[in-house]
């Protein structure tokens, strides 16, 4: 990884080539979002050409295009597994996913929670609005967040929590921020960005079109920062944190729970032809024979 | 007396009897010998354990055309019990199953520690039986049941008259369980021991000196190796600079999975054993994205739920192998069982239309040659590659000299991808047009040459765009690529024989060897005809095919579906008639299916022959036209 270089925050600064058009309502969270990924990824010091950011299927699939680094944008549900692909081949790479919670926890679901036990080494910024802002308003999986529900019917279920499912399916690093904080939010990611294994940050990112909610003053009033003295190596802290702020109808911001895993260091995988000449067969003989 | 040309059956209970254990053992030895060994009809099935299994088991002296008749020489039965819905009482599966196609004067071994069977029926045509109490010995002479198949073993080569003095079993022998200590060999040898013994028995009770069939070593110079298809695309693949490697655990793909883990490792490469048949390909994508070769295998239905990523590998121009190892579908269909149905899917499936290329294997050799090319065209085209292969191959085992695959290496060329070196100035567009649809492409960490790619339609920098002329022009940039490809890499159908006024027999997949095989019966018979033989299927090659059908004196297209996938796409690319001779029924072609079948045809009255349950001719249902 490079250093920063007064060079890097220029690139960062930048906008990206090509230069996409910012397509988002005015008022989107998705802006802080983008804000706060410039200002983390100038503080690590990691070039753009270094840096692969993978768009899910959505409003928020879109960050991509609206930030320097390379991006890819594959089917609905698909980021996480591209990503993961990408971040087997080359460690080095500095890979984040960029997806909504309809991508994420709807059609990607069964992605999410295996690469949560997986553990490559690349976060997942979640940008969470509780409903699908680019189909244009229907129900996504996080909708109801904080309402009171009296009664559930199969067509509307309660919500689903993003944080506790990753602690749950084995994640090492869950987090969560408010994109209308986006300097907190920066402090976050550049966390989840050096994360040695698989980062999920619950961005709450408020869709100020379709979710008349959720709004951000909403998420200002029930967002509040994790307390200094949480240990966040402790799951059983973690977990009591998060039934703490469930109990007081609150959202904590800030990092839940990182525990990283050991894991086997691997080389990047040969790609150019130097790397691939006088490959011999025999070693794979003994078998046959 | 026969020697070195046999066809081998062994049969018993799935998981329990070890089948694969007695043909193993005799394919390595027989190879060491210098003898031909074909083992493609394998039959088992998807559940683990109870079912019936066989595996035949092809040698000779020369290199065989094809597996031949669905005619055994000799039938090893390997269960003691007997099937309780035999008519018969007591009787085996295997025999029950396989007697039937016992040759005259044909030999059948069978365990008989339990009972003896009555085989009359047999004996009448000349079948010699050896009742061997292979089981009991083992049990009660050698208190060590797993010793069973040795014992069997060892009566086989008495009745071969092969290895005699135990040099090649030793050996191999000593090369497996050595290290597990000399008592392992050495019991093994005292089981072959008994297991001759009491075969000899017989030979004299009965004044036999001989079965009738012989084998005797060839020299041979040249080690050679006994591998499936499966292994020889796993090889082809490591050799072709593939580096990552993903599946989801199906059958019959998941022993590429298997070679792979075991031996890309060791290349440098990783394997994902893919969460589900998606992460499986979202995976090998992402890998080619940041610049490996990469594929995916899988069989039908996981290539089914894969089928929105071959339109992205398209779309965003990402280079991806995908492996498919047709069975029988639909749906679940027979996992077990050999088809030639995913065609039309491999050709057409997905929505829109993307640059794709369709290559199909028939033989082992060309599972190893295509896996190599599949990798070298997915790089230089940018676009999904599928090398489709099928059951009979997957399975299927056959001897291939190890020179074979160490002569004639190519090169791995990385075709277009770009270097930091190449890049002058900010101008690096991703889709750059050019003649030739094909545009540099830089991999994730290439500094200058930033790109975004998006499934989402793009202009050449990668901008999202609607825009009707810049989507035109994309939509023919990537298309144009299939253009080039005709122009550059694609290849004709191989041909057999001279098609100037003869009938033509075309086909794909595993149908070449029995297809090469009935042209040679038919030719005996006094019928010549050419083999048309399609390897490189998709974009079809129009300019190569068109001109060679019209040579012909008709066309009859042979292969292992219902439709005739490939018939209809000759027709649809080169407006000929087609006839067809058609096998769905979970068995491989045969030499009389093909041979009888073209028979049908060229007397008239049918231009669709479909394959009844049993071969030969005699079964061949006919249906007529308008079917
Ligand atoms: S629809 Fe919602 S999520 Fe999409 S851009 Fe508008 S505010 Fe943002």
């Amino acid at each position: 990884m490079s250093v920063a270089s007064p060079g890097t925050a220029k690139l960062w600064e930048q906008n990206a080539f090509p230069r996409h058009r910012i397509q988002w309502c005015p008022g989107c969270g998705d802006f802080g979002v983008l804000a706060a990924l410039k200002m983390a990824l100038v503080r690590m010091g990691v070039m753009p050409h270094e840096v692969l950011l993978v768009g899910g299927i959505g409003c928020s699939g879109q960050t991509r295009n609206y930030l320097n680094g390379n991006g890819f944008h594959g089917t609905h549900g698909g980021p996480l597994g591209y990503a993961l692909g990408a971040k087997m081949v080359d460690p080095g790479l500095t890979v984040i996913a960029l997806a909504g919670d309809g991508d994420t926890l709807a059609i990607g679901m069964e992605s999410f929670i295996h690469v949560c036990r997986r553990d490559p080494a690349m976060a997942l910024i979640l940008m969470n609005n509780g409903v699908y802002g680019l189909t244009r308003g229907q129900d996504s999986p996080t909708t109801g967040l904080g309402k009171i529900m009296e009664e559930h019917t199969e067509e509307h279920p309660p919500f689903v929590d993003p944080a506790r499912l990753a602690i749950t399916a084995g994640a090492t690093f869950v987090a969560q921020s408010f994109s209308g904080d986006p300097k907190h939010c920066a402090d976050v990611y550049v966390e989840a960005f050096r994360h040695p294994g698989f980062a999920l940050v619950n961005d709450f990112s408020p869709c100020v079109t379709y979710n008349k909610f959720n709004t951000s003053n909403w998420y200002r009033e029930h967002g509040e920062h994790i307390p200094e003295g949480h240990d966040p190596s402790d799951r059983a802290a973690a977990w009591a944190l998060l039934d703490d702020f469930d109990r007081r109808g609150k959202l904590p911001l800030g990092i839940i729970y990182r525990a990283p895993r050991r894991k086997k260091a691997h080389a990047r995988l040969p790609i150019w032809e130097e790397e691939l000449t006088g490959i011999d067969p025999a070693p794979m003989f003994s078998a046959f024979r | 007396m026969v020697v070195n040309n046999l066809k081998l059956l062994v049969g018993g209970v799935q998981l329990r009897d070890a089948v694969t254990t007695v043909t193993d053992i005799l394919g390595k030895l027989f190879v060491r010998a210098g003898l031909h060994v074909l083992a493609m009809e394998r039959g088992y099935a998807s559940t683990i354990y109870g079912a019936h299994q066989f595996d035949p088991l092809v040698v000779s002296a020369t290199p065989p055309l094809s597996y031949g008749d669905d005619r055994t020489d000799i039938l090893v039965a390997l269960e003691h019990d007997a099937n309780p819905d035999a008519s018969i009482q007591p009787n085996r599966d295997t025999i029950l199953r396989h007697g039937k196609n016992l040759k005259e004067g044909g030999v059948l071994i069978y365990d008989s520690s339990a009972d003896a069977v009555e085989t009359s029926e047999l004996k009448a045509r000349g079948v010699k039986v050896f009742p061997l109490a292979a089981r009991q010995i083992a049990q009660r002479d050698l208190k060590m049941e797993v010793t069973k198949n040795t014992i069997v073993t060892g009566a086989l080569l008495r009745l071969l008259e092969f290895d005699m003095d135990y040099a090649l079993f030793g050996a191999y022998l000593e090369g497996r369980f050595l290290s597990k200590g000399r008592g392992v060999v050495d019991i093994n040898l005292e089981a072959a021991r008994r297991g001759r013994a009491a075969v000899e028995e017989i030979l004299s009770s009965n004044g036999w000196d001989t079965i009738g069939y012989r084998l005797e070593p060839r020299p041979s110079a040249l080690p050679n190796l006994l591998l499936t298809g499966n292994e020889a695309i796993g090889m082809g693949s490591v050799m072709a600079g593939c580096r990552f490697y993903s599946g989801y655990p199906i059958t019959p793909a998941t022993s590429i999975l298997e070679f792979l883990e075991k031996h890309l490792p060791r290349y440098g490469g990783r394997v994902l054993q893919g969460q589900n048949e998606r992460e499986s390909i979202r995976a090998a994508i992402g890998a080619s994205i940041a610049g490996v070769r990469s594929a995916v295998g899988s069989s039908g239905p996981g290539i089914s739920l894969k089928v929105e990523e071959f339109g992205l590998s398209g779309a965003t121009e990402t280079p991806l192998v995908i492996i498919d190892t047709q069975r029988a579908g639909p749906a679940t269909g027979m996992p077990t069982k050999s088809e030639q149905g995913d065609l039309a899917m491999a050709v057409y499936a997905g929505h829109g239309e993307i640059p794709r290329i369709v290559l199909s294997a028939g033989t082992i050799e060309e599972c190893y040659s295509l896996a190599f090319e599949a990798f070298d065209l997915a790089d230089k085209y940018q676009c999904p590659v599928f090398l489709l292969s099928d059951l009979t191959l997957t399975d299927g085992r056959k001897n291939l000299p190890q020179t074979f695959f160490t002569e004639n290496q190519k090169p791995v060329v990385r075709h277009g991808l770009v270097r930091a070196s190449d890049i002058e100035g900010d101008g690096y567009h991703r889709f750059a047009m050019t003649p030739s649809g094909i545009s540099p492409r830089s991999i994730v960490g290439t500094p200058g040459a930033i790109f975004k790619v998006s499934g989402t339609e793009h202009d050449e920098t990668g901008l999202i765009t609607t825009d009707p002329s810049k989507r035109k022009a994309m939509v023919e940039k990537r298309m144009r690529k299939m253009q080039t490809y005709l122009r550059e890499d694609a290849k004709p159908p191989q041909v057999f024989g001279s098609p100037d006024g003869v009938p033509l027999l075309a086909g794909w997949g595993s149908t070449k060897m029995p297809l090469l095989d009935a042209q040679a019966r038919l030719r005996a018979e006094g019928t010549e005809t050419c083999v048309v033989y399609f390897t490189h299927i998709w974009p079809f090659p129009v300019h190569l095919v068109a001109p060679l059908l019209r040579q012909g004196s008709e066309l009859i297209v042979v292969e292992q579906n219902y439709a005739g996938q490939l018939a209809d796409l000759i027709q649809q690319e080169c407006l000929v008639e087609t006839s067809r001779v058609l096998k769905y029924n979970g068995r491989p072609f045969y030499t009389a299916d093909i041979a009888g079948g073209v028979r049908q045809v060229l007397a008239g009255g049918t231009r669709v022959v479909r394959v009844g349950e049993e071969a030969p001719d005699a079964a061949i249902v006919i249906v007529p036209e308008g079917d």
